[in-house]
């Protein structure tokens, strides 16, 4: 447990909260303006959202909700918590809105059954299992968010590993929060900076020692290009689903799915 | 001095009422049986013995000797009644620090002297058993510098007389003594960095290991360490701390062999023990210690790592690392510069960040503001360290009569493997836990 840890700073009224593998990779949150006791009591309400969050969405937990969903939804029909229903709700709204780029069967999500009057999932392929990699950390980021709002925290800094990242208020000698992108080819280069406030930074793409883990779902086509897609957006899930498709879209596809979508800005880096 | 001899006052009594918490928190009775040697070691019992003053004499008055007198002379319930010492100068500014102290050159004389309870043994290690068995042998307590003797069968004779004596008998392992050791082996029991996988000590220094000789034919007597009659070399002198270490956070289990290699790599000057040592220890069930150390480079220090699957604690730092505890190096940018009150941009998007491809860790205070961390540098001993409450917990035993568990068994098998680990260097070959140096204590 000590992994998950919450440190205070007592000049800055800063807190910093840890949490090791959680959603594939590390969450960190920097709280500013609230006491070490209320930090701490805020802290442990996330640590235990996110538990609770990455035991129904984290399809490599066998434990988990989708999990269980995966193994058995071929076979017959599965009824699964609401709250995960309507996240499936929302992915296939996603996936129209997105030309079928956003795809959390990395397949064919025709072949995806939502019963809405059972809540109950049912697949018409063996080979479907659905993956929210692409969606969780956006959805964890909204729900947090929300927390926040509730706990009154004005001024707060969240990330997923540096690609999900969420800017509540403002950096506390700054009127925003200031992240800059760099170039994962070459050490120290910075490829542009981008400013939040209340909104949420979602990057996509390949790095030297992670790549072709995005597939184009019509192809099933490995994406290898050197290249990072980032979306701002007010709303943490629009951004994360987006920096996904984007970055499998063509040209074209790409100013047709940004139609759909109401978001601050993107970027493109093409990197030589 | 006024204040520094309050702040020493203040240690000792913290950490007696660290030791007492200890005894009255939620299991922590389960934490002091694997300390046991600190459950006389209280703020009770020491107000037990207010009155009263243990008379000890120092034996060996030699640096260290000297260092040992400097502790002494601030704990209130000894006092030094007698010095001795066979080469004059030491004697000389021994007797400086003490004048009330009776001075003898011959120990034998000394311990035929009824107004001493105990004796501190600061000599040269070839003394270490002579000196200890006679002074158990004519009623005194003991106190002696590691290691505890320079040959296994001398450290079997101590372990047979310690066995029959009813006086008390200590070891300087003053790490027994240290909060940051008794806590750092304590979480590590309790799972802290989970099953114990490999341990790695080293010792490095830049440093020749000679003293000054006024004339040549006081080389050997000065010079001991450098010399096999007189010194088992790097492994006693150094190692030992670290084998017991390494035998109190494996839960008194013992390595099974021992292999390693020995050399005179760069101070050629006539001396016989190694400047250069590099050993594995393995246990029964392939965990190996590897042991290294070297006094012509001191890039490294000294440190006592013990690598579990889930952390990695180092212990003379006060220090431990978790596997899975790498927080991104952009939120500590942004960390550091809220505190410096700079608002700039930090590389924090990116493709998820990989925890596993980031080569720094995180550390963690074992004890919040750890003061005293040895660098190993030092030829004789660091603030902090110990040194003077275990002289402090000697002095009250010597009152009370009542010998601290597990000191004198920890001292045997670390002092065992550090000869056993001399031999293997020497023969060049494997060497295996002799059966006739095996004792009850030892688990394998």
């Amino acid at each position: 447990m000590m992994i998950n840890s919450l440190q205070y700073y007592n000049d800055t009224q800063m807190s910093h909260g840890s949490m090791g593998k959680i959603m594939g990779t590390r969450f960190e949150v920097i709280l500013l303006d609230k006491s070490e006791d209320a930090a701490s009591a805020i802290w442990h309400d996330i640590q235990q959202e996110l538990m609770r969050l990455d035991k129904l969405l984290n399809r490599f937990d066998p434990e988990s909700e989708i999990a269980k969903m995966n193994t058995q939804a071929f076979l017959h029909p599965v009824a699964v918590h609401p709250e995960l229903f309507q996240i499936l709700t929302d992915c296939r709204i996603y996936h129209e809105k997105t030309m079928g780029l956003f795809d959390i069967s990395l397949k064919d999500f025709s072949k995806v059954v939502l019963l809405e009057s059972d809540c109950a999932v049912s697949f018409l392929s063996p080979e479907i299992t659905l993956d929210l990699g692409a969606y969780a950390k956006g959805y964890a980021l909204q729900v947090i968010g929300g927390k926040l709002k509730k706990y009154n925290v004005l001024n707060a800094f969240l990330s997923f590993g540096d690609s999900s990242i969420l800017g509540i208020g403002n950096h506390p000698y700054g009127n925003s929060w200031k992240v800059s992108v760099t170039n994962p080819f070459v050490h120290h280069e910075v490829l542009g900076e981008i400013d939040l406030q209340h909104t949420s930074l979602s990057t996509s793409g390949n790095s030297p020692s992670y790549s072709n883990h995005i597939v184009r779902p019509d192809s099933g086509r490995r994406n290898n290009e050197r290249k990072l897609v980032c979306v701002v957006a007010g709303n943490p899930v629009d951004a994360e689903v987006l920096s996904t498709a984007l970055m499998v879209a063509t040209d074209q596809e790409r100013q047709e799915i940004l139609q759909n979508f109401e978001i601050e800005s993107f970027k493109i880096y093409n990197i030589e | 001095m006024t204040s520094n001899k309050q702040n020493k006052k203040a240690v000792d009594l913290s950490l007696r009422q660290f030791i007492k918490n200890l005894g009255s928190i939620a299991g922590g009775t389960a934490l002091l049986a694997s300390t046991p040697w600190l459950q006389s070691f209280t703020t009770d019992k020491l107000s037990e013995i207010k009155k009263e003053k243990a008379r000890l004499a120092v034996i060996g008055t030699g640096s260290r000797g000297q260092y040992h007198i400097h502790n002494m002379l601030e704990i209130g319930h000894l006092e030094i009644v007698a010095l001795c010492d066979n080469y004059m100068p030491n004697l000389k500014d021994a007797a400086a620090l003490c004048p009330k102290a009776k001075t003898y050159t011959d120990y034998k004389k000394l311990l035929d002297s009824a107004e001493i309870d105990g004796v501190v043994i600061a000599t040269p290690l070839n003394w270490h058993a002579p000196i200890v068995l006679d002074a158990l042998d004519a009623g005194k307590h003991v106190f002696c510098e590691k290691a505890m003797a320079l040959a296994m069968d001398e450290c079997k004779a101590i372990y047979s007389a310690y066995q029959q004596t009813d006086k008390v008998l200590y070891f300087g392992l003053q790490q027994l003594f240290d909060e940051k050791y008794i806590k750092g082996i304590q979480m590590i029991h309790n799972g802290l960095i989970g099953d114990i996988v490999g341990l790695r000590c080293h010792w490095f220094r830049n440093h020749d290991w000679r003293r000054p000789v006024p004339s040549p034919e006081l080389e050997r007597k000065i010079n001991w360490r450098l010399y096999w009659e007189s010194s088992a070399g790097l492994m006693t002198e150094l190692g030992s701390h670290q084998l017991e270490i390494c035998n109190w956070a494996m839960g008194q289990r013992v390595p099974v062999s021992v292999s390693g290699m020995g050399d005179i790599v760069h101070w050629k000057d006539g001396r016989e023990v190694y400047d250069s040592v590099n050993l594995v220890y393995r246990y029964a069930d392939g965990v190996k210690i590897n042991y290294e150390s070297l006094i012509s480079n001191k890039f490294n220090g000294m440190e006592n790592q013990i690598l579990g699957n889930k952390g990695t604690a180092e212990l003379a730092q006060g220090l431990y690392y978790l596997e899975d505890d790498n927080s991104s190096p952009a939120i500590q940018q942004l960390l550091a510069e809220i505190q410096d009150k700079v608002f700039a941009a930090i590389p924090a998007a990116g493709p998820s960040w990989r925890s596993e491809t980031k080569g720094k860790y995180k550390p963690h205070a074992i004890v919040k503001n750890t003061a005293g961390v040895h660098s190993g540098a030092s030829m004789i001993g660091a603030d902090a360290d110990g040194s003077d409450l275990i002289m402090s917990a000697f002095a009250q035993a010597c009152i009370t009569g009542e010998q601290a568990k597990n000191i004198v068994e920890e001292a045997y098998v670390a002092t065992i493997l550090c000869l056993l680990g001399n031999q293997a260097m020497a023969e060049q070959k494997t060497i295996y836990f002799p059966e006739e140096y095996k004792i009850p204590y030892m688990k394998f």
